[in-house]
């Protein structure tokens, strides 16, 4: 499991190229449903706290909102990557050439990772008009964000070897990804879930990811940010183990 | 010479489809070796074994000594594989396709073997485009550019010419036979089979995904006992019919032309009757058998089950 620089840094460039040449498309539309949601819920909700939070609805939401994007284009970005590979042909590429499987596995990734990142950041900047911007703890902030992005970097790689034309990857992203995106707690707080609902939303895995970085803004979190990581960085690197074993026997990409 | 490629008992299936059984072949070090076979004969389903495309049953296959499976990154280095579909990166012009290919295979700063391949490969003026405005021509000469960027040592050519025109199809035969004589080994897969007899040292016939026959070019032809004997007379040639009674010929022209096919052994005596007819002839002319004559034999395109 060797990785040669020349050989992993251009898997990268190949994937951060592939999305900026249509930046329209990959960077900035995804800021206009984002930007939607920040104008409607600061003026809808801007006398409204969270219950047990004592900040404003804004403050809340916005690392959940940050995440919500950040999870999306990971999860885009190598998807997209990757049937496109397969419906133009040139999955071969990558085949042909002396990739460790490793490095094709951590090429697509860091190349969800830099969309993602990107297009958090550039959300996070937006959000400053309306927060003001404040984040009590960074570099935790930092951190979280790197290991969700590769999370759904990695989520992104598989969607995109098991499927076999386009509309396999909306499935993916309609029947799953929103869904446990918009039932994680974006907009509300778990812990004011009635019944039952507080509990099964533990089991919702994307729940630790906005729980974490909430924390990461505000400082405050419906459970404890250790646990989270603990959580979070396990996820990342099971599935990183799969992607690396995907590769390796050609799921879906050998014949 | 020393082995390029070491193929030893591949079998491969789809199912119940055998696509390859038993393929054991060796191809020499600087080779211009030929695969030829009909459609659905096996070749590819070779070739995507070798590149790590296809994933066979059993068997083993050596690149310069390593083993595909187990130095997969090391023999990936050593070929260069032009596919036979033609597949294109949209994002990317023609040059950053080759920038990006070299980083692959660890090259940095390839733009001496980037302009060479662009000058050979008739691309120079298109490098800066995007291979959506390439003709199919372009298209396939842009994956023969990808498949050399890294200098291999073994070029594996999967129908290269398909859709390229005459003139461009010579310069790239050309470049071609120039990277052989500088040892490159060549593998050759085309459904032009004269461009096979022109080129190809040794060539593998396969059908039905077992190799049928590998030899040299010339022991191939010479397997199949066949001349074509064509003569034209100053005049109508009365009196052959009788003559050549016991052969089978095909009269021409008013008589003035006739076409004679037959085994070598009855060369002298078909001559000889000719001869004594005291007829003048214009123009003679002796042809051998082709290599398509040996293809067709072997691969039973013509229907023969014998």
């Amino acid at each position: 499991m060797t990785i040669n620089s020349i050989t992993f840094l251009s898997l990268v460039r190949r994937e951060v190229a592939r999305f900026t040449k249509v930046a329209i498309q990959t960077i900035f539309a995804p800021l206009i449903s984002t930007g939607l949601y920040l104008i409607i819920f600061s003026y809808s909700f801007q006398n409204r706290e969270v219950a047990g939070y004592g900040v404003p609805y804004i403050s809340f939401i916005v690392p959940g909102l940050i995440m919500m994007s950040l999870i999306q284009n990971s999860f885009a970005n190598t998807s997209s990557s990757l049937i496109g590979a397969k419906y133009n042909g040139i999955i071969i590429d990558f085949l042909l050439a002396p990739f460790s499987y490793i490095e094709l596995s951590l090429g697509f990734m860091i190349g969800g990772m830099v969309r993602g990142l990107l297009v958090g950041t550039v959300t996070y900047l937006v959000s400053i008009y309306f927060y003001g911007g404040a984040i009590a703890h960074p570099l935790l902030a930092l951190f979280f964000a790197v290991l969700v992005s590769s999370i759904f970097s990695l989520f992104g790689i598989i969607a995109g070897l098991w499927a076999e034309k386009f509309d396999h990857v909306s499935i993916f992203s309609n029947f799953f990804i929103t869904p446990l995106t918009f039932l994680s707690g974006v907009f509300y707080s778990v812990k004011g879930l009635p019944g039952i609902w507080s509990e099964v939303s533990l089991f919702n895995p994307v729940f630790y990811m906005v729980d974490a970085v909430r924390f990461a803004f505000i400082g405050q979190s419906d459970i404890s940010p250790y646990f989270s990581a603990l959580i979070i960085s396990s996820l990342a690197v099971f599935l990183l183990v799969v992607v690396t074993y995907l590769f390796k026997i050609g799921y879906k990409v050998k014949s | 010479m020393s082995t390029a490629i070491k193929i030893r008992d591949i079998n491969k299936s789809y199912g119940s489809l055998q696509a390859l059984a038993d393929i054991n072949l060796d191809i020499k070090k600087g080779e211009f070796f030929g695969l030829l076979g009909p459609n659905g004969a096996g070749k590819s389903t070779l070739i995507g074994i070798l590149g790590g495309l296809v994933k066979k049953d059993s068997g083993s296959v050596t690149v310069l000594g390593k083993d595909i499976i187990k130095n997969y990154r090391e023999t990936k280095k050593s070929l260069g594989i032009v596919p036979q579909e033609i597949t294109f990166d949209p994002y990317f012009t023609v040059r950053e396709t080759l920038e990006i290919h070299s980083g692959y295979f660890g090259i940095k700063d390839n733009d001496e073997k980037i302009d060479e391949l662009l000058e050979a490969l008739s691309l120079t003026d298109k490098s800066e485009i995007g291979p959506r405005q390439l003709s199919g021509g372009m298209k396939r000469r842009l994956l023969i550019a990808k498949a050399l960027v890294h200098d291999p040592e073994i070029i594996v050519l999967d129908e290269p010419t398909a859709g390229v025109d005459v003139e461009l199809r010579n310069s790239l035969w050309e470049y071609v036979i120039s990277l052989n004589e500088e040892g490159k080994t060549i593998i050759l897969t085309t459904h032009y089979l004269e461009e096979a007899e022109a080129l190809c040292d040794r060539i593998a016939i396969m059908n039905k995904g077992k190799i049928v026959k590998v030899d040299t070019k010339e022991n191939l032809i010479n397997s199949i006992d066949k001349k074509l004997i064509k003569i034209q007379f100053a005049e109508a040639a009365h009196g052959l019919d009788e003559e050549l009674l016991e052969i089978d010929f095909n009269l021409k022209n008013n008589k003035r032309e006739i076409e004679i096919e037959t085994a070598r052994q009855d060369l002298d005596k078909i001559l000889k009757k000719i001869n004594d007819l005291n007829l003048e002839i214009v123009d003679i002319d002796i042809e051998s058998a082709k290599l398509e004559d040996v293809f067709i034999k072997l691969t039973n395109l013509g229907g023969d089950d014998n």
